[in-house]
């Protein structure tokens, strides 16, 4: 492998502890919180700590060139400040001759455009609805985020964004290798991009997990996470070529796994099984013993339930040899979407000058992997663990390192080939009542015509193709429209935030609950780029086979339409979309 | 009291949604939770939000709520004892 690793050559970064990589360097080694009161964020719980960029909007767009009234999300926003870093360092042009492909995980995208206006539409009752500016509505899906944030530097032959809650910008780093190894890419730039909304520091607050003092993660009083908000992207390329360029390499990605816990759509099992599979199959992909790895990088929410199925997971899988253990969302708050980039550039800072941040709130520590130290840990990093869990148990891990170790599995040996095995396509809400063959009325009665639409056309594919697969990729324009719809209009009339709503208005119940369904612990992952979304899952499905990691793939795309938001669309001059609409296909290797 | 168990039956009825359930099939003394009606921690979510919005009883944590939920009874005996409306 020797050569034909892959490599990054530039990182990007905005969180709460800086604007850039230099600040964020100086905060961690000077062990400084960036959470705090909120400034920037309307929000009436003011009571809740934050992890705020420093920076407002109108800030944001000076520094960009960005014209103050145009309507960009912060979410963009942010993820325009972290690719303009990564891309200035890395010193990428636009070439003829090659592929420069943006992958960027999120779940807000622009719910902070949406929920300022989606309230005054309300308000505005019968003819002046007319009168109310729509654009907003262009900015809503995580496709839109990831095209605006292209755009804007004009050098992406393509891009795409993943969607899977916590773990999203790890998902984009993993389907960006992949895209490298495939040789389907030349340059990748990954990570995500996660602004702070109302919407979703509400739905955090229904679910009761959140901290009203700074969190503590990994400490015995620890109650809960602050959410945060921040961007930060890798670019990924091939290591030959990027010394062809002349290109500088800060570091090899020598391993990534990803796996689902398929336990519960909010909680870790006890013992993480998803996590311990992330992380084990990142450890053999890279030809890695766990003794190899210095420091874990932990996911380290402060929540009751992460951290300590966390440490247990950590445990299993490196026993006597665990490394030192820290988490960073002390620093920067829990950053959801942009964590798992966020983790990776600090981890690739902190490489370079060999440390081990502290582990900031862990005073009385629950494993004895995790320091108390005060100050960051002077030590020499080879291989650092990165880990990145989500909700629906979509757990992943990376391996970064200091310089390749020549030992990582072969992918991509290219004599293998994929067919379609089956397809079932449902565009009927009538048909939705035929959920109850598959599920319990205690189990239907939670679910929203996505999720009731997705279940059956998937359980039916299989029960056709007489398989259980090995991977589960979904694709989803909108995600769950309905319940976020019900949960804005709540926030709009005053009505309480349901968390059932909330759990569900992440883009990926929809995979996660068909994984939960038939205890399929595989390759889980969503991919959100508007009508591209099923061609793009198509593709990850075809590239997970093609890899040689998986065999049979679920692949679906599934959408449905909430009566405000189809007005609003019909409004605005879209083209009118189905009430529900499900294909859900089986894929499977063939010899070529 | 009994008036309250009945309120109490058709509310979570209707706020978990348990469509195939009517308020005579749910026992006043029977577990909310895990064996009896087999409730889970978001539906202790959702009992939490019904507590505020309907009676004004804030819970701080979801820990609280245990002891509280454990069935239509116990939950009629706080609510009437902590009722802000």
């Amino acid at each position: 492998m020797a050569g034909k690793g892959i490599v990054i050559t530039g990182e990007g970064i905005v969180s709460a502890i800086g604007n850039d990589k230099k600040s964020v360097r100086t905060a961690i080694g000077g062990s400084r919180t960036g959470i705090g009161e909120m400034r920037y964020l309307q929000s009436e719980h003011h009571e809740l700590p934050v992890g705020e960029v420093k920076l407002s909007d109108d800030e944001m767009k000076r520094l960009l060139g960005i014209p103050a009234d145009r309507t960009v999300s912060r979410t963009t926003l942010l993820g325009i400040m972290a690719v303009r870093e990564a891309l200035r360092q890395s010193e990428v042009e636009k070439g003829a001759s090659r592929r420069i492909i943006l992958i960027s995980g999120t779940t807000v995208a622009g719910m902070d455009v949406t929920e300022k206006n989606f309230g005054k539409m309300l308000a505005a009752a019968g003819d002046k609805q007319e009168s109310c500016d729509l654009s907003w509505l262009g900015h809503h899906d995580c496709g839109s985020c990831t095209e605006d944030i292209a755009h804007y530097f004009g050098i992406f032959d393509d891009f795409t964004t993943t969607s899977t809650a916590c773990s999203s910008a790890a998902n984009a780093i993993i389907l960006g290798a992949d895209m490298l190894k495939a040789g389907d890419a030349d340059i990748v730039v990954a990570g995500g991009t996660e602004a702070l909304s109302r919407f979703h520091l509400d739905g955090f607050n229904s679910l009761m997990i959140l901290d009203h003092d700074i969190c503590r993660p990994f400490d015995s009083s620890r109650n809960g996470l602050n959410l945060g908000e921040g961007a930060a992207y890798v670019v990924m390329e091939r290591e030959d070529e990027a010394r062809e360029r002349g290109a500088t390499i800060d570091a090899w990605l020598t391993g990534y796994g990803n796996a689902c816990d398929a336990y519960h759509q909010t909680a870790s099992s006890p013992e993480d099984t998803g996590a311990q599979m992330a992380m084990r199959e990142a450890l053999a992909m890279a030809g890695m013993k766990s003794a190899d790895i210095q420091w874990v990088h932990a996911h380290g929410t402060g929540t009751q339930n992460n951290d300590s199925s966390e440490v247990v997971a950590i445990d299993r899988v490196f026993g006597d040899t665990t490394p030192v253990v820290t988490s960073t969302k002390g620093f920067t708050g829990h950053t959801t979407s942009a964590s798992g980039a966020i983790a990776a550039v600090i981890s690739i800072l902190a490489m370079h000058d060999g440390f081990v941040p502290v582990s900031l709130g862990a005073g009385n520590p629950i494993s004895k992997a995790i320091p108390t130290a005060q100050s960051p840990i002077k030590t020499e990093l080879q291989n650092v663990m990165v880990n990145s869990f989500g909700f629906g148990g979509n757990d992943s891990s990376l391996i970064l390192s200091a310089s390749d170790n020549g030992c990582q599995r072969e992918e991509f040996t290219g004599n293998i080939g994929v067919e379609e095995v089956t397809r079932v396509e449902n565009n009927s809400v009538e048909n939705l009542k035929d959920i109850r063959r598959y599920v319990s009325a205690m189990e239907a009665r939670r679910m929203g015509k996505l999720l009731k639409s997705a279940l059956m056309t998937s359980l039916q594919a299989l029960e056709t193709a007489a398989v259980s697969p090995d991977a589960i990729v979904t694709a989803t324009a909108h995600g769950s429209l309905e319940y976020s719809e019900r949960l804005l209009t709540a926030m709009a009339t005053g009505d309480a935030f349901k968390p059932t709503y909330f759990m569900q208005s992440t883009h990926n119940t929809t995979g996660s609950t068909i994984a939960i369904h038939l205890k399929c612990h595989g390759y889980n992952t969503t991919i959100s780029q508007g009508r591209q979304s099923m061609q793009w899952a198509l593709y990850q499905a075809e590239l997970l086979i093609r890899s040689g990691r998986c065999k049979t793939v679920l692949v679906g795309c599934h959408d449905e339409m909430a009566p405000l938001f189809a007005k609003f669309m019909s409004m605005a001059g879209f083209a009118p979309e189905p009430e529900v609409a499900s294909t859900a296909i089986v894929l499977r290797a063939v010899k070529k | 009291m009994e008036e309250l168990m009945e309120e109490l039956k058709r509310e979570i009825i209707s706020v978990l949604n348990l469509e195939e359930m009517t308020p005579a099939d749910i026992d006043d003394d029977a577990p909310l939770f895990g064996q009896g009606l087999g409730l889970d921690s978001i539906d202790a979510l959702e009992l939490i939000v019904l507590m505020e919005k309907k009676y004004g009883i804030r819970l701080a944590s979801a820990s609280e709520g245990k002891d509280i939920f454990k069935s239509i009874r116990t939950m009629a005996e706080y609510v009437s004892k902590n009722r802000k409306k």
